[in-house]
């Protein structure tokens, strides 16, 4: 390998491109410290005076620490939910081969392209005959199932990564099959699953357009559905619902820091270089 | 079978399965050239690279709704960002909104930007795989830069490429989350592609055979797309 000066030009050109490709993010938050009235009549990029009304509004006359309790219980649940089936699923298609796991595995791709409305319809119906529309337990249940092939890739990708001999080691101390699977494997993979519960929270928090659906009373909406009737109904006051959206991604932000890493040598390269 | 008789006879159904067709042909190409550029330019060795590489996911990884909410203001009205800047170059101002074919561009315009970081992260990726060996050899035999990319670069992310792309048709054609959320398929029904209008007559019109009806032909749509697309392909060489 040559080695080569930095290319300070590079960096310059990519400090432009990142800026125009967040000014969308940017007004946004910085907009969400200012009162409406300033947002539409300045004049200039940088806010003149600074004020936190909107936050204080949100607190006060809005029920959105409603709304972000129930999405993070919601995703909380979901995580759980698409874990415990996405640890088994995923360390049986690293370890073992048979028919039916192939087409598992295919049932995993097909729901992954699957349209979500024409499985919300049905199950709109079905839960509505159970009772679950608002029901927290109706998204969370939803949410599993739709995450469940990127996460099941992503964990199958980390048992990928521990060699089988340890198991048989512990197999030949006298092991069986469930000890070696949990005393050897799930610790050595802690991290990565973390990785993976954490994406699993993250589609669930994000999500929209089931939780629009099954949840629609004030008390069990989530974030992105209350955030949007706050929208049609205060259409104009652009101070309040950017300072409502700017909070509702300080989570999603941050948690995705965390993980961030692990997105390059997780699913997605795993699951496009096949 | 009666719903499919009547399906065919609306005209908001043929409109909604051309506006999918578009939105989903804008944005894959949109989003695929955006992330391509982007991935080449991130292959490259600069300092700070590891820091755009995650400045440049923020678009995907925040919320629908934020991402819509972000751009909506911008668009909303003639005092609104947009607007500003018409008047500062003195033009008219433009009502996005309320303009069937302008919304169209916006929506079209806010999946590219939701899109693209996916694009570029999996085409990195791609990139990165390919051998080295091969830049060097094409550089012994007297290869340009653009002849290297053309000769070198495309057909080794061919496979990934397609692939992609076809993710890519399907989630853009399943998205209701845009559309809905910016104008609620709306001015009228312009932005109403396949997935809203089935919302719009399970759950507006309570009318589920008409819902169930358009999701089963968006499924029908995909499915052949996908078969079609995998057909053409396999005569070259496979993904890798």
């Amino acid at each position: 390998m040559r080695a080569s000066r930095p290319r300070w030009g590079t960096t310059g050109t990519m400090t432009l491109i990142v800026l125009v490709i967040n000014v969308p993010i940017i007004m946004m938050v910085l907009n969400s410290f200012q009162t409406t009235a300033d947002i539409r009549s300045s004049t200039s990029l940088i806010p003149k005076s600074l004020t936190v009304a909107n936050y204080v509004f949100l607190g006060s006359s809005t029920p959105f620490f409603t709304y972000l309790r129930n999405s993070v219980f919601n995703a909380l649940g979901a995580a759980a939910l698409s874990l415990a089936a996405a640890v088994p699923g995923g360390y049986a298609l690293s370890r073992f081969r048979t028919g039916l796991l192939s087409v598992y595995s295919s049932a995993l791709f097909a729901v992954q392209m699957f349209p979500i409305i024409l499985a919300l319809i049905p199950l709109f119906i079905l839960f509505r005959a159970m009772g679950l529309i608002d029901n927290p337990l109706s998204v969370m249940i939803v949410y599993a199932v739709l995450n469940l092939p990127f996460v099941t890739w992503m964990a199958r990708s980390y048992f990928d990564t521990i060699p089988r001999e340890l198991e048989e080691a512990g197999l030949i101390d006298g092991c069986n099959h469930y000890s070696a699977f949990f005393r050897i494997v799930l610790p050595l993979t802690g991290p990565g699953l973390a990785a993976v519960s954490i994406f699993a929270f993250l589609m669930a928090y994000n999500e929209f357009f089931v939780a629009n659906v099954f949840l629609r009373t004030q008390q069990t909406m989530t974030l992105p559905v209350g955030i949007q009737m706050f929208m049609q109904q205060f259409s104009t006051d652009w101070g309040s619902v950017m300072a409502a959206s700017t909070l509702m991604m300080v989570p999603t932000l941050v948690l995705f820091l965390f993980v961030q890493k692990f997105i390059t040598h997780g699913a997605i390269s795993g699951a496009v270089k096949g | 079978m009666g719903n499919y008789g009547r399906l065919l006879q609306d005209r908001s159904f043929w409109h909604s399965l051309s506006f999918s067709a578009i939105f989903a042909l804008s944005n894959v190409v949109g989003c695929y050239f955006l992330g391509l550029g982007l991935a080449l330019m991130l292959q490259r060795d600069f300092p700070g690279r590891g820091l755009f590489r995650v400045l440049l996911l923020t678009p995907w990884i925040v919320p629908s709704l934020v991402a819509v909410v972000s751009w909506r203001w911008m668009v909303s009205d003639n005092g609104a960002l947009a607007n500003k800047i018409i008047a500062a170059f003195g033009g008219d101002p433009i009502y996005f909104l309320s303009n069937g074919n302008w919304t169209i561009v916006i929506v079209i315009l806010i999946k590219i930007w939701v899109s693209f970081p996916f694009m570029m992260l999996s085409l990195l990726a791609a990139l990165q795989a390919v051998d080295r060996s091969l830049y060097e050899a094409a550089e012994i035999d007297g290869a340009t830069r653009w002849q290297a990319f053309m000769h070198v670069t495309m057909p080794e992310i061919r496979g990934v490429s397609i692939v992609l792309c076809i993710l890519m048709t399907i989630w853009t054609v399943n998205d209701f989350d845009t559309p809905w959320l910016l104008a609620r398929g709306g001015p009228a029904n312009a932005t109403e592609n396949l997935v809203v209008l089935a919302y719009r007559h399970t759950f507006a019109r309570n009318d589920v055979g008409m819902g169930a009806t358009v999701s089963f032909v968006t499924l029908f749509i995909l499915m052949a797309l996908f078969l079609i697309v995998m057909r053409l392909t396999r005569g070259g060489h496979n993904a890798r």
